[in-house]
């Protein structure tokens, strides 16, 4: 048993019903295979940073999963096959992070509102690069 | 100013006067360092310019090891849309 981070993103139109709908639907299929999931955060509507299949907005929804391999494949492969779901990303972690994830925090963040990683040298920045 | 400064400098004694700046600590290294994350859009928004290009380390002060992880979150994050590819 493993323990993993998938994060999925569904297109707009859904209803936030069904996405739940389909958060719970993979909970079964992980849970039916002796698997766990510690936490499922349903992070609403974010806008996209580029549209994916004409859809500019989507419903994020984050799961830490304790599964076996062949399981967390299984529930892949399903995501794969809904046309709801416009993206997945599973990534195997060492220890899960009970507290919210930054994406349930910061919704439709702005970066140009946030700029710089440090003060003092943002004037070193080759702006020539920039242009590039 | 400052440059009459250094003529007169030089002038007295021939002095090589070096540009020095502190080297600045990786900011993810440490004690209450920030967390590479790729659901972090705000933290991650800082190490990528205006254009969405990350920053080289030798700007940004991050450790080589810490810039590797830096980048595979930078693109995880891409591909899940939460930053752009290309910011335009």
């Amino acid at each position: 048993m493993k323990l993993y981070e998938t994060v999925f993103i569904v297109r707009q139109d859904a209803t936030p019903n069904q996405v739940e709908t389909l958060a719970q639907d993979y909970t079964k299929i992980i849970r039916d295979n002796s698997g766990d999931v510690a936490k499922t955060e349903f992070c609403g509507l974010r806008s996209l940073a580029y549209p994916i299949k004409k859809n500019t907005k989507g419903h994020y929804v984050l799961m830490n999963i304790k599964a076996a391999p062949e399981v967390v494949k299984e529930v892949e492969r399903q995501m794969k096959l809904n046309e709801n779901v416009l993206r997945y990303l599973t990534i195997k972690v060492e220890v899960h992070d009970p507290n919210p994830s930054p994406l349930m925090q910061q919704k439709n963040f702005n970066p140009d509102r946030n700029r710089g990683y440090d003060d003092d040298q943002d004037d070193l920045l080759p702006t020539a690069m920039e242009n590039a | 100013m400052a440059r009459d400064n250094e003529r007169n400098q030089e002038r007295g004694a021939p002095q090589r006067r070096q540009f020095f700046r502190r080297r600045k600590s990786c900011p993810f290294s440490g004690e209450g360092a920030m967390k590479i994350d790729h659901k972090d859009a705000k933290t991650l928004f800082k190490f990528v310019s205006e254009r969405g290009k990350m920053i080289p380390s030798r700007i940004s002060a991050v450790s080589t090891k810490k810039q590797r992880e830096l980048a595979i979150a930078i693109k995880r994050a891409r591909y899940l849309a939460i930053m752009p590819y290309v910011n335009d």
